[in-house]
């Protein structure tokens, strides 16, 4: 019985107008964004290669990720080049476009049209499944037969989703095909695995919306009632929750800004330049400056040094925090995933700035002896980064908001269950 | 009639579930914003001015000329309008090492996106089922045997539904305003009001578009079904998709070359290609003394050169030429590689800019954007008064570089032994900097583009609107 109803729904759908209108828009937003992301990809590679370090140069640099075509997230933070001095790490080959209106939208990735698009379809495919058919009656004829409303239910549901779930998959499945043909971007077996995981918790965050569409349609009377509910929860959850919880967060946490730090840094570096020009002037030959500012040049790693920690550790608080409170969205669980399982997330940028810091760290002090012995050490050994690996990307988080993901899902099916179960269809 | 018609619409909303559910969910949002946003303001003013009295401290020990001007550099204060709207100015940097991803990941809310997200949906969420939904019931019918025209009922409907579209907006930013007026550390000057009038304008404009849209395609549908359908098609196209592909586009229209390579190209230019130069230019030049001072085609060891210019004054006179005219071959090699560096830098802005115009003008396709750009240059946020922050800061630096050249010399006529530019001084009569919001008249000159595209998408989808209900089958 089951089987005839999923087969009612996607007959149903495949014939409605609604249907055709969103596998236009999902077809065409999938093409052009993996279109546009991979040209963004191969111009970042582009200019990788042309910053690439020679051997023995001590800077930090990783290529730009293959995977940040379908979640751009910080790969354009993670691909800066981190030069390792004596007095710490500059960061160049920053701001890589002097084009502004970059910094106004954000990238229209295979993410985002799923965060912002997707959603909003599943909702539209869910919002009127019961309320409409009570409209039309056929809801009464339907349980005249030896069927139950769980099995009504599960058919409406699984129905939905297939006919969401199968054309998205194909269009995004073709996209990464035709994505790895390029040499470039060639996806290796774990990316593909990657991959893989993404489109799990693709269609999991398009399930809870099509669970919550269902939900609404089981508490309304009117299918045009149900759908303005729904279209509020959606802003809600996909833009409302995730934009203010940071704002929220940084409320609670006190994290000194960025520009505030840079400034602590000027002061220091020209405090330690001043003094040492005068202990030198004392000593009253150049040499004993020259020695002088080794120390100098340690001091000044030190005191930096002590000022980036507390800001760093200040800085995760603040990082867990908005992510918790974040979560309370499907929308940023699913962010966190999909750009954690990319390597392209917060955490995954953190981790890379610790590497960098222990890159410096191990170089550091041969790089201030050797200039206060005016040698030039012409070989540092080369930064390696290996990305996370999926196990620890699983217990960073990206395990907990799947299973989170999942936890919606069955609340609310649990909920239209219920729901539907003590339904007036008349 | 008319007013009969607006009253009918006015009233039809105010009692509709739609009405309700938007005025609760605006007022908890923007309320919420504004709340945080302010508290988020106080905490930037704060950090500001702890900021600046920690560098006024810092100068009275340290203060000295050969590097001091990285401690002094101009920063832009928080401005009151952060309460309500961020803008560009968000706190990304990264150019820092230790940057800050979070805006990158969930852009910060603000009054902006409330306006073009928010509004333009719940716009399109009133005007959806006003033909269409109409028909259905049997109304549209009965209303047109009244005494009644076509452009009465449209025009009426979409007064009706603007007018009581903006209640629910009005009255929770009224709410919103409340926290920021009633917070006496937020100084909000007349500019900074009449610019949020002229915002709430932009608002007004971008509702009525909103809501235009939404009777356009309601009427050429038959069923409000359908007509929803289409509107939020529409919407995520304009709203979400075109600004974001906007500048990807421009770029494949306009392409830049790469800063990062033209950064590399031109450090090779003023450096290694510079010594190429430069060391020719030094052998020719000498070539050329050599003629008159056969004296320096000799080949003297370096340890000779000194007892040589003591004891011989033709090779000293030699000799200074020879210095001379390496210093000149320099001075031309690294005037020409700059010249040289110097034009592919101002070719590569020139691109940029021509790119940044082209993506402007695609995005401008997207009622979002005009009204983003509006609302930012108008509070002082966007593109423009970072520019204007530019000019204001180099003002700064020239009287910085004034005020610095005035008292070292002064400082050396009182005793010219000392090594001024190395020494602590006492720097507590500079310049300092101060930051001036750009005068109303210019933001809004800035404004207008955006404002005209606005309404020619206003007339345009009233036009439609119009036009297409004429037509109408309200059978």
């Amino acid at each position: 019985m089951t089987r005839t109803i999923v087969g009612k729904e996607v007959l149903a759908n495949l014939l409605s107008y609604k249907f055709h209108i969103v596998l236009l828009l999902t077809v065409v937003l999938l093409l052009t964004s993996f279109f546009i992301m991979h040209r963004d990809f191969q111009n970042r590679l582009a200019d990788y290669q042309v910053i690439r370090p020679k051997p023995g140069e001590p800077i930090a640099l990783v290529p730009p990720n293959p995977l940040s075509i379908l979640a751009k997230g910080l790969d354009e933070a993670m691909g800066r080049s981190f030069e390792v001095g004596v007095t710490g790490i500059t960061v160049r080959a920053g701001q890589k476009t002097g084009n502004l209106i970059f910094s106004f939208f954000p990238a229209p990735d295979f993410l985002y049209v799923v965060r912002v698009v997707l959603s909003l379809v599943a909702l539209l495919f869910g919002f009127d499944q019961v309320s409409r058919e009570k409209e039309d009656g056929t809801l009464r004829l339907m349980l005249a037969n030896n069927v139950s409303r769980a099995k009504i239910l599960w058919g409406k549901w699984l129905g939905n989703f297939l006919s969401l779930a199968v054309p998205f998959g194909l269009v995004s499945v073709l996209g990464i095909a035709f994505l790895a043909l390029d040499p470039g971007a060639r996806f290796s077996g774990e990316q593909a695995a990657r991959i893989g995981l993404i489109l799990i918790v693709t269609f999991l965050y398009a399930a809870f919306f099509l669970s919550l569409g269902i939900l609404v349609s089981t508490v309304t009377r009117r299918a045009a009632s149900s759908l303005v509910i729904l279209l509020f929860i959606w802003a809600l959850v996909v833009f409302v929750i995730p934009n203010l919880g940071t704002l929220l967060a940084r409320q609670a946490v006190d994290v000194p800004s960025v520009k505030a730090l840079s400034e602590k840094r000027q002061q220091v570096w020209t405090r330690e330049v001043l003094l040492s020009i005068e202990e030198g002037r004392r000593a009253g030959a150049q040499e004993a400056g020259r020695g002088g500012w080794a120390g100098h040049v340690a001091t000044i790693n030190e005191d930096i040094d002590r000022l980036e920690e507390d800001y760093r550790v200040k800085f995760d608080r603040l990082v867990r925090l908005s992510k918790n409170i974040n979560r309370l969205s499907p929308a940023a669980s699913f962010v966190y995933a999909v750009t954690d399982l990319a390597g392209t997330g917060i955490s995954e940028e953190l981790n890379l700035k610790g590497e960098v810091i222990r890159y410096k760290d191990s170089i550091i002090h041969q790089m201030i002896s050797s200039m206060a012995l005016e040698t030039r050490a012409k070989e540092y050994p080369a930064f390696g980064y290996r990305p996370r690996s999926l196990g620890s990307i699983f217990a960073g988080g990206a395990l907990f908001d799947a299973a989170w993901l999942v936890f919606f899902n069955i609340l609310f099916f649990a909920l239209s269950y219920f729901a539907f179960v003590r339904y007036d269809v008349r | 009639m008319l007013k009969t018609i607006i009253r009918k619409e006015i009233q039809n909303n105010i009692f509709s579930f739609r009405f309700l559910a938007s005025l609760a969910m605006l007022l908890v949002i923007v309320t919420v914003t504004a709340f945080i946003l302010t508290n988020d303001y106080l905490k930037k003013i704060d950090e500001f001015s702890q900021r600046q009295t920690e560098i006024e401290n810092y100068m009275k020990s340290y203060a000295h000329f050969n590097r001091v001007q990285n401690v002094v550099r101009p920063s832009l204060p928080p401005l009151p309008f952060l309460s309500l709207i961020r803008g560009i100015s968000s706190d990304v940097n990264i150019d820092e090492f230790d940057d800050d991803p979070l805006p990158v990941m969930f852009p910060l809310i603000d009054l902006v996106f409330i306006v073009t997200i928010l509004m333009s949906l719940v716009a399109l969420i009133f005007a959806y089922d006003s033909v269409s939904g109409e028909r259905e019931d049997g109304t549209l019918k009965l209303m047109l045997a009244g005494d009644v025209s076509r452009a009465g009922i449209i025009l009426g409907k979409i007064i009706g539904g603007v007018l009581t579209l903006l209640v629910p907006f009005v009255f929770s930013l009224a709410v919103g305003l409340l926290f920021i007026i009633l917070q006496p550390r937020v100084a909000w000057t007349g500019a900074d009001w009449a610019s949020l009038g002229l915002i709430v304008v932009g608002v007004f404009l971008y509702i009525a578009l909103f809501y235009g849209l939404g009777v356009l395609i309601s009427a050429r549908h038959r069923s409000s079904a359908s007509s929803i359908m289409t509107s939020l098609f529409v919407w995520v196209l304009l709203v979400l998709v075109v600004p974001n592909l906007s500048p990807y586009i421009a770029s494949f229209i306009s392409s830049t070359p790469s800063r990062i390579k033209v950064d590399r190209e031109t450090a090779r230019i003023t450096d290694t290609e510079r010594d190429d130069l430069g060391s020719r230019l030094q052998k020719e030049r000498l070539q050329e003394l050599a003629k008159k001072y056969p004296v320096l085609a000799e080949n003297i060891p370096e340890s000779e050169v000194k007892d040589r210019l003591a004891a011989d004054p033709v090779f000293r006179e030699a000799w200074q030429a020879r210095r001379r005219e390496v210093q000149l071959a320099w001075d031309e090699a690294n005037r020409i590689q700059n010249e040289k560096a110097g034009k592919i830098w101002r070719e590569l802005g020139r691109r940029e800019a021509a790119q940044t115009e082209i993506s402007l003008y695609i995005s401008m396709i997207s009622p979002l954007s005009d009204f983003t750009y509006l609302a930012t240059d108008l509070s002082s946020t966007g593109i423009r008064n970072q520019a204007h922050f530019g000019q204001v800061s180099s003002l700064f630096w020239q009287a910085y570089a004034d005020y610095s050249r005035q008292k070292i010399a002064a400082l050396q006529k009182r005793d010219p032994s000392t090594d001024w530019w190395n020494t602590p001084v006492d720097m507590s009569d500079m310049p300092r900097f101060r930051y001036q919001e750009e005068a109303l008249g210019g933001r809004v000159k800035a404004a207008l583009p955006p404002v005209g595209a606005l309404l020619g998408w206003f007339v345009l989808l009233f036009a439609g609107a119009y036009f297409s209900f004429i037509r109408y089958d309200v059978r």
